[in-house]
């Protein structure tokens, strides 16, 4: 017990270091660092629409979390969760706006084709890497931006609508997901996400596959040898993670935008793997990463408003976290706990 | 003449040609090249060298034996300052030596060929002898020098290699040649070879034994590590046997018989009582006929091994480590694909089936190397317990775990296999090795498989928990299972097996069956000898 | 016929050196770390804040030189914190490589707007890019001079570093050592060669050339600086690197390729194609590389199991028996 113990203390002192290193950077870009702490915070939490729209800003980031931890669990990279959430965006937004049909069919033929656009994105890479050992975070990542032009072209070349904007036309009413309160955009995307890290939870906790995908990610030799189809699980890991990241597209598009336009939802695909990663992986722990990093997101709104600051150093802020955390871990294993770290990141 | 850069002792290579022979007939005969006193090695509470002495006479083949974990490769490793001894002094050309690393060693001319070898496969050979200490010219490599230099020592000692050929081409004989002719160029007086033969074909074999009546010609010193008696025999001077970590004897080769030298090497003290059974007779439930396969270089590690196992008997492998053994176990097992041949469980051919299928027809497998294959070390035992029936009820239920299923077994097999720990979610990485082992054949063994493959069951596991190991394998053998035991332990075989295989180079040498089996034949079967060949051996000692 | 003679005629060539350039330093840079064994997904951030502190480099001294070199600086401190955390605290390289492209991209925009005020791109404001080099032979070669004058010089070390790099790997020792790093490290620690050193050593070359890479891609290729202006050609250096095993000619090929594709979509772009498709087609070009190649290195089990039977039934079988 007190190693987990130790273990979240140190993990609480690299953020704290992350923290001042950012504090740092913000001195360096000429702004006060508790001046851009304190209208962080009141950015993220001053109010019940600030705090909506927090959540609304983890939503994305939170179901992007998820689909990295389904890879990062199987040991595999997902590093083309932007990609499938561009392509799952601009899905949900077609079959929104093509189609009529009634009111709660609608939404869910749209999330479903969000969901499989993701997977279609992701499933070259997919069955390359399990089938030929291709390098799957390179080629994930290359997908991104093939992802991003090709959205760009449909909407401006094929589906744009009328008017000066790049975007496409308005996603129909009927399968728009249904908004929470009356001051806020924040939807249901919220509850879709915080139910599906509990599903996901369940099912690297108890279900057969998640167990083997699991043992696949910490000792693939392990699991080769207990009869576990490598290839097989790979595939599906890929492509599973592929789907949601699909979905959080959707979910954007539907609950958020209504539409699908031109830098539609930028970076939110990266927050997540960071959210992931500083959770170790686990669905539960990026609910709590992607709150953090939706606070920031959120307050950065903030800041640049009121501070000279650009938004982007919270990006730094959540790199320097993420740095810092991975050295934390082999300092402390290296100081003799030979439990620190061992796990963490070999998944 | 170009300066060899960085190389202080190349040069004696070319001036020891005038000078060694000489100090050979004056003085040096009588004066011993390597001596070690009362050295003492442990790793935790395990003793690897206990109280050792050697001392090696200059101008001479110096061969030290012993079974797999004598202490050997220790012994030459403290020699080489790869390892500091826990006590004991190191003496060198009668100097007293404190030996912090190789370079020291090297710098007081003593080399070392290791048993796995250091190659850069991309490298050419030249490049490859010369690395770390290479020729320098203008800021730049002088390749033309390194290989003029390289084909020179090559022709002096006999080591024919061409300079200029990619090492990644070669044949493992060749390699080898490499390694010696490395040590030669940073200027070794003392040769110590770890297992060279292990890896040679005879012919290459042969050869390399001609080179190192060579070395010794020109004065140098040669140490080499065997466990082929019949090489030893031939080409040593003085043989050293080490059994259990000490020094049993050191003799002149000449006068000394081989079952002595078996005898010293085994000694009669050890080894466990062959368990009293019934001899089984039941129908084959594994046939394996006509079996090849690679190895992870992938040359060929199994070839051509035809054999079955019956229902209720143990059948054993015997041989060195590395003669195709791992390979044979994991083909069996579907984790490696054959080239070649066919396997029969149960009457089902499963040659080029996946794992799972395997296990499906009927095997359980108890992995040599238990931590990369056998467990997942981060994981808790109840986790480490589920593999492989995660998709069966009643351990799953449509593809939902019965995590309290899993648990009660996981208790009641720790009970079972006394396997201490706090309970069923201990992490296994925080269990000794032996209790890890308990793990993987608490595993294995509540399968309901008609054949058992076990690879190294007790390897690094104490006494204790050998007992017990050992115990259960005969329980499974009354339960009638088939039982493939692979082992580089001649006695846990002799007390285990009814009839035993000895594979060596990925061939099956001969079996040998029932009560008679010695651990000499047994250990000149391991050495490459044929069966009638081990039997006349056995009969003339 | 018409279109094919607007497409290809000598102008693409020139096209094609200028779009390889830039990657093509990021790649041979990236063959340090390749080569030593590790996996830099950093590059893409390493080339990044190279750009942006060449442009800023050269707007405060107003020399383009002096730009080029807080340029590699600053790649170079990227680099480094790179080394410290894969090699000396053994942290995740992907991890680590990401966050620090991220880190590249969120520090460089930053800094953009408390510099300038504002985000997006900067040029102008004294910003010079460095000097064309015009060969004073050229004009007697017609169009072969077009083709090989009139680039930065930036473009010219990065084709003169194609063969510097083999010479490097095949004939120095710290080139050797790298080498032998990456492949067999155990043979390297035997002969008493430190890993770390030869690891931070090559991260930090690579650092080097990132950075002059970035510095090309802000003050010679283009002279501005625009959010993300590496725009995954660090990425796609790394998928080279992947299939080429860091060897400079196989490097080069592959950025000629990526090159080509690069110039040759900007040249579709004017018959009318949409300029999203037509950037899209580097990716897709590296894409299809890198799964093409994947392919062809597939286990080559039957001609394997062939081999191995013709060698052993060429030996006659003995035991070894003396």
């Amino acid at each position: 017990m007190s190693g987990r113990l130790g273990a979240l203390s140190g993990q609480a002192l690299a953020i704290v270091l992350a923290l001042a290193l950012g504090a740092v950077v913000v001195l360096a870009v000429g702004e006060s660092p508790t001046n851009v702490l304190v209208t962080l915070i009141n950015g993220a939490f001053g109010s019940p629409e600030r705090i909506a729209g927090t959540l609304l800003q983890a939503t994305p980031i939170l179901v992007c979390g998820i689909a990295a931890c389904i890879s990062l669990r199987g040991g595999l990279f997902n590093i083309g969760i932007e990609g499938q959430l561009f392509m799952g965006g601009f899905a949900a937004a077609w079959v929104g706006f093509s189609f009529s049909l009634p009111p709660f069919v609608h939404m869910l033929a749209a999330i479903a084709s969000a969901a499989l656009a993701g997977l279609l994105w992701i499933a070259i890479p997919a069955w390359f890497r399990a089938r030929y050992n291709t390098n799957e975070v390179v080629s994930t990542i290359l997908t991104n931006y093939v992802a991003v032009l090709i959205t760009s072209y449909l909407t401006i070349n094929i589906f744009k609508a009328p008017g000066g904007l790049s975007e496409t036309p308005p996603i129909l009413p009927s399968a728009h997901l249904p908004e929470l309160f009356s001051f806020s955009r924040l939807n249901w995307g919220l509850v879709i996400g915080l139910a599906l890290a509990v599903a996901v939870h369940f099912f690297f906790q108890r279900t057969a596959r998640g167990y083997a995908i699991s043992e696949m990610g910490a000792n693939p030799r392990f699991a080769e040898y207990g009869g576990i189809d490598i290839k097989r699980q790979c595939l599906f890991v890929l492509l599973a993670s592929g789907a949601v990241g699909g979905l959080a597209g959707g979910i954007e598009a539907l609950g958020v935008h209504h539409r699908f336009m031109e830098g539609f939802a930028p970076g939110f695909g990266f927050d997540g793997v960071i959210a992931a990663l500083l959770a170790n992986g686990s669905p539960l722990g990026t609910i709590a990463t992607a709150l953090f990093f939706g606070a920031l997101r959120n307050g950065s709104l903030l800041l640049e408003v009121d501070t000279t600051a650009s938004r982007e150093i919270i990006t730094v802020v959540q790199a320097l976290i993420i740095l810092a955390v991975s050295a934390e871990i082999t300092i402390r294993r290296k100081a003799g706990d030979s439990t620190a770290g061992e796990r963490r990141w070999k998944f | 003449m170009t300066v060899f850069w960085g190389c202080p002792a190349a040069l004696p290579v070319e001036g020891r040609r005038r000078i060694a022979p000489a100090k050979h007939k004056s003085w040096a005969a009588m004066s011993l090249a390597i001596e070690l006193k009362s050295i003492t090695k442990r790793f935790g509470t395990f003793v690897a060298n206990d109280n050792v002495n050697l001392a090696v006479e200059r101008g001479r083949i110096h061969a030290i034996i012993g079974e797999n974990g004598a202490g050997k490769t220790t012994l030459m490793n403290i020699l080489f300052g790869l390892l500091q001894p826990d006590e004991g002094e190191i003496w060198i050309d009668g100097n007293r030596m404190t030996l912090p690393g190789p370079a020291v060693a090297i710098s007081a001319g003593v080399g070392m060929v290791h048993q796995h070898f250091k190659l850069v496969p991309s490298l050419s050979v030249a490049e490859n002898v010369f690395l770390g200490m290479e020729v320098v010219k203008n800021g730049l490599i002088d390749h033309a020098a390194q290989i003029e230099k390289t084909a020179r020592l090559s022709k002096q000692f006999g080591l024919r290699v061409d300079p200029r050929e990619r090492v990644g081409l070669l044949s493992v004989g060749i390699e080898q040649r490499i390694e010696i002719l490395k040590v030669l160029v940073r200027g070794a007086r003392t040769i110590i070879l770890d297992e060279p033969t292990a890896v040679l074909t005879p012919q290459e074999s042969r050869e390399l034994f001609q080179t190192l009546k060579g070395f010794v010609a020109q004065g140098m010193t040669v140490i080499f590590i065997s466990h082929h008696l019949e090489e030893v025999m031939e080409v040593s001077d003085t043989v050293t046997v080490l059994r259990h970590g000490k020094e049993v004897a050191t003799r002149p080769t000449a006068g000394l018989s081989k079952s002595e030298l078996v005898q010293m090497m085994v000694g009669r003290s050890v080894g466990f009582d062959r368990r009293p059974r019934k001899p089984g007779n039941g129908e084959p439930v594994l046939k394996v006929r006509d079996l090849w396969a690679r190895d992870d270089r992938r040359l060929p590690a199994v070839a051509g091994v035809s054999f079955d196992v019956k229902a209720g008997e143990i059948v054993g492998i015997a041989g060195v480590a590395g003669n195709g053994q791992t390979e044979l176990a994991e083909v069996i097992a579907g984790l490696r694909p054959a080239s070649h041949g066919s396997i029969a469980l149960a009457g089902k051919p499963v040659a080029g089936l996946s794992a799972s299928k395997i296990r499906a027809t009927g095997l359980a497998h108890v992995p040599g190397d238990r931590l990369a294959r056998g467990v997942d070390r981060h994981a808790s035992i109840s986790s480490n317990i589920l593999m492989g029936r995660q998709d069966q009820a009643p351990w799953s239920r449509r593809g939902i775990i019965s995590r309290g299923y899993v648990r009660q077994q996981t208790e009641a097999l720790i009970k079972r296999f006394d396997i201490r720990a706090q309970g069923p979610d201990s992490v296994v990485k925080r269990l000794s090795g032996g209790n890890i082992q308990k793990v993987v054949l608490a595993r294995e063994f509540s399968t309901d498989a008609r054949f058992l493959l076990i690879d190294q069951p007790t390897r690094g596991v104490d006494i204790g928990a050998t007992e017990a190991i050992h115990a259960e394998i005969m329980r499974q053998r009354a339960e009638g299972r088939a039982i493939l035991l692979i082992s580089v332990q001649l006695d846990e075989l002799i007390a285990l097996a009814d009839r035993i295989f000895v594979m060596f180079a990925g061939r099956i040498m001969g079996e040998l069956a029932g009560d008679g089996v010695s651990e000499e034949e047994l250990g000149f079967m391991m050495a490459g000898a044929s069966r009638d060949k081990a039997a006349a051996l056995v009969e003339v000692g | 016929m018409e279109i094919l003679e607007r497409l290809f005629n000598v102008a693409l060539i020139v096209a094609t050196l200028r779009t390889t350039a830039p990657i093509l330093l990021v790649a041979l840079g990236g063959s340090f770390t390749t080569k030593a064994g590790i996996f830099n997904i950093g590059l893409e951030g390493q080339m990044l804040v190279g750009a942006f502190f060449a442009v800023i480099g050269t707007i405060f001294t107003g020399s383009p030189w002096l730009g080029v070199l807080a340029g590699v600086a600053a790649a170079l401190v990227l680099a480094y914190v790179f080394a410290l955390l894969v090699v000396t605290f053994r942290a995740n390289e992907v991890v680590v490589g990401l966050a620090l492209n991220i880190l590249a991209s969120g520090m460089t925009i930053s800094l953009l707007k408390a510099i300038f005020g504002h985000r997006g791109s900067i040029f102008g404001q004294g910003l010079v890019g460095l000097p064309v080099i015009r060969l004073p032979f050229a004009r007697e070669l017609g169009p072969v001079g077009q083709m090989i004058s009139g680039y930065t010089p930036l473009v010219y070390l990065a084709f003169a570093l194609v063969p510097l790099l083999i010479l490097f790997y095949r004939r120095t020792r710290l080139g050797l050592y790298i080498r032998v790093v990456g492949e067999k490290p155990e043979a390297a620690e035997a002969l008493g060669i430190s890993i770390a050193r030869i690891r931070y050593t090559s991260s930090l070359l690579c650092g080097v050339l990132a950075g002059l890479a970035g510095a090309h891609l802000s003050l010679g290729y283009t002279t501005m600086f625009t959010e993300n202006m590496s725009s995954g050609r660090g990425f796609m250096a790394v998928a080279i690197l992947i299939f080429s095993n860091g060897d400079p000619w196989r490097i080069l090929a592959g950025c000629l390729l990526f090159g080509f594709s690069d110039a040759l979509s900007l040249r579709l772009q004017t018959l009318g194609i949409s300029s999203y498709l037509v950037l899209a087609v580097p990716y897709l070009v590296a894409l299809a590389a890198l799964f093409a190649l994947s392919y062809r290195a597939r286990p080559k089990l039957i001609r394997e199991t062939l081999e191995s039977m013709s060698r052993v039934l060429a030996k006659p079988v003995t035991g070894k028996s003396l």
